[in-house]
């Protein structure tokens, strides 16, 4: 909306006095960000410490055999923390004790395989019901509609014992389909999707079915072309989602190897005895390949949550 | 358009069968499962009415009710602590001329990262700084401290998207008035932010009453019970101490009949702002 804006006589030009309102908001915005870095920047220096140095300085971010006071210290002759034990390991031998006792490289494929299939499968369905709400007439429509929005309000604490019973009933408790048939069910991509699809311009497909297309074939050509921004960040929440899941597959998995990488994080939190360094390692490995995925898709996951304001995890 | 296409059916009966599946009969399973006793490895035992729900809400110094209580609180902490911070976090990104996204990048991190690093990465920091988890008092401060630092950033990004529908002529107007900024927030901000207000508060409320990865892995709901929430002792209760599933059931609907009153304000700002958006 342009309205044309009435021109004020230009006033005199004053020298503006300087105002720490701006500097202020600068100054509390970089706080906060600093609060929001500062634990992946620890989470990381701490993975590359020994166990000595971990126990020695906990708070700092570089280990200390990096550190130049210390590397001076080292090459004066002097007492330096490259004297401690475990100086000598190499840079990445936490994360290389990670894959070897921790199966981090097991945990991380199981979990990029359930998401996959998760979002696969949820992406399939949800278009097709989303497609049927949009542009087809039923009868019922509308009471289905609801009963499916309502299915969004079920929360997830309350339906981990009965699915887990269903689960057994189907035989699946400790397997890959155990792990991964609740998540199939996602009403809020039905509902994205649909409004999406009502926004398509019905003369589009009018010209495509002159053209002899069928209903799946508008669907395929048409539409689903069209669609592509909000596919794009369906499947992308779909997929952090699934990915970042721990209470599900926590219940229903008890044979190790089948692990996802939060609760296999978890357990070798358990196992390692107290040694941080090692988990963080684990940590870093397993979830920074995906930070980083998703933080440079943060445009479609920023843009999702800004439309329609609704997934939370 | 044609008038009745019977082929619809076919295209959300995939997306139907696996929701009703998963959603509404397991509630009607979760309810009949409640009403008995029900054993993890032996199954359906015995029928015992209410009695499961009896036994929760009459044990008046017992599990529930002190779960209740940490979970209450917890609502609370969250629900106070994110406000107090993605809402003034919202407010300086919009005013930010200059390097916004970034600002909005590093906010969004926590959102976008596994509860279960943050919670293992937090576990140390907070025992570096004065080890507050450990100790009774301060634990589900702690813990809620994570689920705020973790909520800050994505909240922050839809009282960012309701603060972008205010005209700027408000301001404007307000500003040429001799309106402070906290008259501007006061008479501006505050009555035109009101849906996104109620809507994230609700969301908040909602998520914080299902806590539980944090409780599990920072405390594992101790020390004694003093973090020990909701969603953690229907866990406990149905996969763990001998699985009870009936009693969980039991525990599990209670909590979604809590749920359920803050479901329904949900819906209709949901409704509301489904209007506002078309």
């Amino acid at each position: 909306m342009t309205a044309p804006t009435p021109t004020a006589p230009t006033p005199r030009p004053r020298p503006r006095p300087f105002r720490w309102g701006p500097v202020l908001a600068l100054a509390a915005m970089i706080v906060g960000a600093a609060v929001m870095v500062y634990p992946y920047a620890f989470t990381v220096g701490a993975s590359f410490k020994t166990r000595k140095e971990f126990s020695q300085d906990r708070h700092g971010l570089i280990p200390p055999r990096f550190q130049p006071a210390e590397r001076i210290q080292h090459a004066r002759g002097r007492p330096s923390a490259l004297d401690w034990e475990g100086a000598d390991w190499p840079v990445m031998k936490n994360y290389a004790d990670a894959i070897t006792y921790g199966r981090i490289d097991v945990y991380m494929l199981n979990s990029f395989f359930y998401a996959v299939v998760i979002t696969a499968v949820q992406l399939t369905v949800n278009v097709l019901a989303a497609y049927a709400f949009a542009r087809m007439e039923f009868r019922g429509k509308g009471v289905l509609f609801s009963l499916l929005l309502a299915t969004m309000m079920l929360p997830p604490a309350v339906l981990l014992v009965p699915q887990f019973l269903v689960v057994g009933w189907l035989g699946l408790v400790d397997s890959f389909w155990g792990v991964v048939l609740p998540g199939f069910a996602g009403a809020f991509g039905i509902f994205l999707l649909r409004q999406f699809f009502l926004n398509i311009p019905l003369s589009l497909e009018e010209a495509a079915r002159l053209d002899g297309c069928g209903p799946m074939g508008i669907l395929w050509r048409v539409i689903l072309p069209l669609s592509k921004p909000v596919l794009v960040t369906l499947g992308l929440f779909t997929f952090m989602g699934a990915w970042n899941s721990f209470i599900w597959p926590l219940v229903v998995l008890s044979d190790q190897s089948y692990y996802p990488l939060t609760v296999g994080l978890s357990l070798f939190r358990d196992d390692s005895g107290g040694d941080w360094p090692r988990v963080f390692a684990a940590s870093v490995m397993g979830s920074g390949p995906l930070l980083l995925l998703f933080l440079l898709a943060q445009r479609y996951l920023v843009g999702g949550i800004s439309l329609s304001g609704l997934k939370g995890q | 358009m044609q008038r009745n296409q019977p082929a619809a059916y076919l295209y959300i009966a995939p997306a139907f069968t696996i929701m009703v599946l998963f959603s509404f009969v397991t509630m009607g399973i979760s309810f009949f499962v409640s009403l008995h006793d029900w054993d993890a490895f032996r199954g359906r035992g015995e029928f015992v009415g209410a009695g499961n729900y009896v036994r929760a809400l009459t044990d008046l110094g017992g599990p529930f009710w002190i779960a209740m209580a940490n979970t209450a609180l917890y609502v609370v902490m969250a629900v106070v602590g994110v406000l107090c911070t993605a809402l003034p976090l919202a407010m300086l990104c919009r005013k930010a001329r200059r390097g916004q996204s970034l600002f909005r990048t590093l906010y969004f991190i926590p959102s976008i990262t596994p509860m279960v690093v943050i919670s293992l990465t937090w576990t140390v920091l907070l025992k570096n700084w004065g080890n507050i988890v450990d100790k009774p008092a301060t634990a589900l401060l702690s813990i809620a401290l994570v689920g705020i630092w973790q909520g800050a950033g994505y909240n922050m990004l839809l009282f960012l998207a309701g603060l972008s529908e205010i005209p700027d002529v408000y301001y404007d107007a307000a500003r040429v008035d001799g309106a402070g900024p906290l008259a501007e927030f006061r008479h501006i901000t505050l009555p035109l932010l009101r849906n996104t207000l109620i809507f994230v508060t609700i969301m908040v409320i909602i998520g914080a009453f299902q806590v539980f990865t944090q409780a599990y892995i920072m405390t594992e709901g101790g020390p004694g019970r003093s973090t020990e929430v909701l969603a953690l002792l229907v866990f406990r209760n149905a996969f763990m101490y001998g699985g009870q599933m009936g009693f969980a059931s039991a525990m599990a609907w209670l909590l979604f009949a809590v749920l359920f009153v803050f479901i329904l304000i949900q819906m209709r700002v949901f409704r509301s702002r489904k209007v506002y958006d078309q």
